[in-house]
């Protein structure tokens, strides 16, 4: 491999705490998830749900919480230049009509 | 039409009616001067945020097949089969975050428009490009057809078109509904599904809030919805001599089975052409990052549209109604809202099944046609294609593809269709080495990735074709046994696949093949260009580009 492929890690070596807790996080949440063994039981019962049915429902929001987490960590490794900055994270529900060009 | 309950027809037909109207509509909607072009026709001007995009995700990849399938093998066998699904769309999200986005940038550095584009700038490669449209084309045929399952099953149920014994007449309605979405797509290209996609997951989510708080004060409550379940599961079938299904997967054989599945349809559903169409079509790069952590909420409501199967069997009226049907288990659903929501709430709810079955099956048709004008037909035939004929192609193409599915679908058996859909997801994973390994590393040689797609495709299809049940001689299933443990047969055979890709490259390299050029540079798979790189005729040949002016590296 050659100096290409080096440079293109570098992010990763210039941040190698926040880099390894991103691995960490993803490899994590897709484990806990394809692990059955972990939570393939019916007790306990939380409400009327069997423990295997509320486990992978109160999993979504989890996920959800955990990729946004990932998303944020990854901006600390690799930050956007101007134009990604505040402009982008205010830009939500609005973008709907004006087309930017 | 003697047992039609007016009221719900009605509805559906009002709000198909606003959905027609809409996606003819979109043509104007964003419009910007030159619509003859691909990246507007197909990819509706790369311009969509973080709002129109998690519509339009969501839309195409919760498609009504998902409504009605999942549901269904939940209703018929429980938590392996059916359940899995959500633990796969659990498993998708982190899964695609790892390369989504650096797919995004390198495509909107070079201009790529399909999956197969890239697979043609990375490796230098006709034959591995056509390899990846080949199967994207024909993996999304059978799915395209499903989507006309899903609607079928509604007008079943609503008993439009079945009382007659004509073929034509009994699939009229399908007939219809095909050739409006077909004329939309043609006009409006993505911006349809993009803009029908707000109406669709409207009506779903009302649908599956009011289902979920609704249905159970009807029937009993959720302990005796799961009761039921349980009960059904453990039960003996007296045509295979075992029990229904798996209520709680604790067998090591069934948990191998359940989470096989989940990781290999992960793995393949963002491979799928149309969910590519659908990530490239947005504006920057962090609005795919954005929406990976958004779209599991979606995830969330499928799995309590998968919990329906139980709310089915705990509902004595609908399990009989299914069993008069034949036993069709795809009934289960619009039976379940039929019986138990009055009949204007139904029509609502069959009108969202209905949308939800067009809003995919539209980007699917772009998506096929994509693939079919930039890589076989530009690729192959006519390279020096003006970016205004590239679009016709495509236009007409999608018209092609929504005929072939249409037929597809009326002309052959329903379980043929979902059979085949089941081996799409096996042929599609099998693209995923191209893809996905080459956005990390051009270490893999293209005759091994070449090689190992082949293995991997004649190995998963031969598999399934063996699978047999006491029921069903062949193509039975998509799970299969490997030195003795269940395991999904598309990732058994994406295994074989990455072992020959690996042993072959080996070889290659120390037999010095040619390695193909490589268009792409190491920092464009993490740019964020703020436009498309210049849409002149000249930047849309296949690879002719380089970086976009305006490109930053970092």
């Amino acid at each position: 491999m050659t100096q290409a492929s080096i440079k293109s890690r570098s992010p990763i070596a210039a941040h190698p705490v926040t880099s390894a807790i991103i691995a960490i996080l993803i490899v994590a949440v897709i484990f806990f998830a394809v692990y059955v063994p972990l939570y393939a039981r019916a007790t306990p019962m939380v409400g009327d749900f069997p423990f295997f049915y509320f486990y992978l429902l109160i999993y979504m929001p989890v996920v959800s919480i955990v990729c946004w987490v990932v998303v944020l960590l990854q901006k600390r490794v690799r930050p956007s230049g101007s134009q990604d900055g505040p402009a982008a994270a205010s830009a939500g529900p609005g973008e709907v009509n004006g087309r930017t060009q | 039409m003697s047992n039609v309950n007016y009221v719900t027809f009605t509805i559906v037909l009002v709000l198909f009616l606003i959905v027609t109207l809409t996606g003819f509509a979109a043509a104007r909607w964003r419009r910007t001067e030159d619509m003859m072009h691909l990246n507007e026709w197909g990819l509706g001007g790369r311009s969509f945020g973080t709002f129109v995009a998690w519509f339009l995700l969501g839309g195409d990849l919760y498609t009504a097949y998902t409504f009605i399938a999942v549901p269904a093998a939940v209703f018929g066998a429980g938590a392996v089969t059916g359940f899995f699904a959500v633990s796969y769309t659990i498993i998708v999200f982190p899964i695609a975050l790892i390369f989504l986005p650096r797919l995004w940038s390198i495509a909107r550095t070079h201009n790529y428009i399909t999956p197969a584009d890239f697979v043609r700038g990375r490796y230098g490669s006709h034959s591995l490009s056509l390899a990846v449209a080949i199967t994207g084309i024909v993996a999304l045929m059978p799915y395209i057809a499903l989507q006309l399952v899903g609607i079928d099953a509604v007008l079943t149920v609503m008993g439009v078109g079945t009382s007659s014994g004509n073929t034509f007449v009994k699939d009229l309605p399908l007939f219809i509904a095909f050739l409006v979405l077909a004329l939309y797509t043609y006009v409006s290209g993505l911006r349809a599904p993009a803009l029908t996609a707000f109406i669709k997951d409207t009506l779903v989510y009302v649908m599956i809030i009011v289902a979920v708080f609704y249905i159970p004060t009807r029937i009993g409550g959720w302990g005796h919805i799961f009761a039921a379940g349980e009960a059904h599961m453990k039960a003996i079938s007296p045509v295979t001599h075992k029990p229904n299904g798996v209520f709680i997967p604790t067998t090591g054989n069934s948990q191998l089975a359940f989470s096989t599945l989940a990781l290999g349809s992960a793995l393949a559903l963002m491979v799928y052409p149309h969910a590519v169409t659908g990530v490239l079509s947005t504006k920057r790069r962090d609005i795919i990052k954005r929406n990976m952590a958004l779209l599991p909420l979606y995830s969330l409501m499928l799995g309590f549209i998968a919990l329906l199967g139980y709310m089915a069997l705990a509902d004595k009226a609908t399990v009989a109604s299914v069993k008069k049907a034949g036993g069709n288990a795809q009934l289960a659903v619009p039976y379940l809202f039929q019986h138990l929501f009055p009949s204007w709430f139904t029509g609502i709810a069959f009108s969202a099944i209905v949308i939800g079955a067009l809003v995919p099956a539209a980007i699917m048709a772009i998506a096929s046609a994509n693939l079919f004008t930039r890589n076989i037909f530009t690729e192959f035939f006519k390279p020096d294609a003006t970016p205004r004929l590239q679009t016709q192609v495509s236009q007409w193409a999608s018209l092609v593809v929504k005929l072939g599915a249409l037929l597809f679908a009326v002309s052959l058996p329903r379980t043929f269709s979902i059979n085949l859909q089941l081996l799409g997801g096996i042929w599609i994973l099998q693209i995923f080495p191209m893809i996905v390994f080459g956005l990390f590393t051009r270490w893999f040689h293209r005759w091994a990735l070449l090689a190992g797609w082949l293995a991997g495709e004649i190995f998963g299809t031969i598999a399934a074709y063996k699978v047999a049940t006491p029921t069903t001689s062949h193509w039975a299933g998509s799970t299969d046994l490997v030195f003795g443990h269940t395991v999904y047969i598309g990732l058994s055979a994406f295994i074989l696949n990455v072992a020959i890709v690996v042993i072959l490259t080996l070889i290659f390299k120390a037999a010095r093949v040619p390695e193909g050029a490589d268009e792409t540079l190491p920092q464009e798979y993490t740019a964020d260009p703020a436009q498309p790189s210049a849409p002149t005729p000249a930047a849309v040949g296949i690879g002719s580009t380089g970086a976009a002016p305006d490109q930053k590296t970092h």
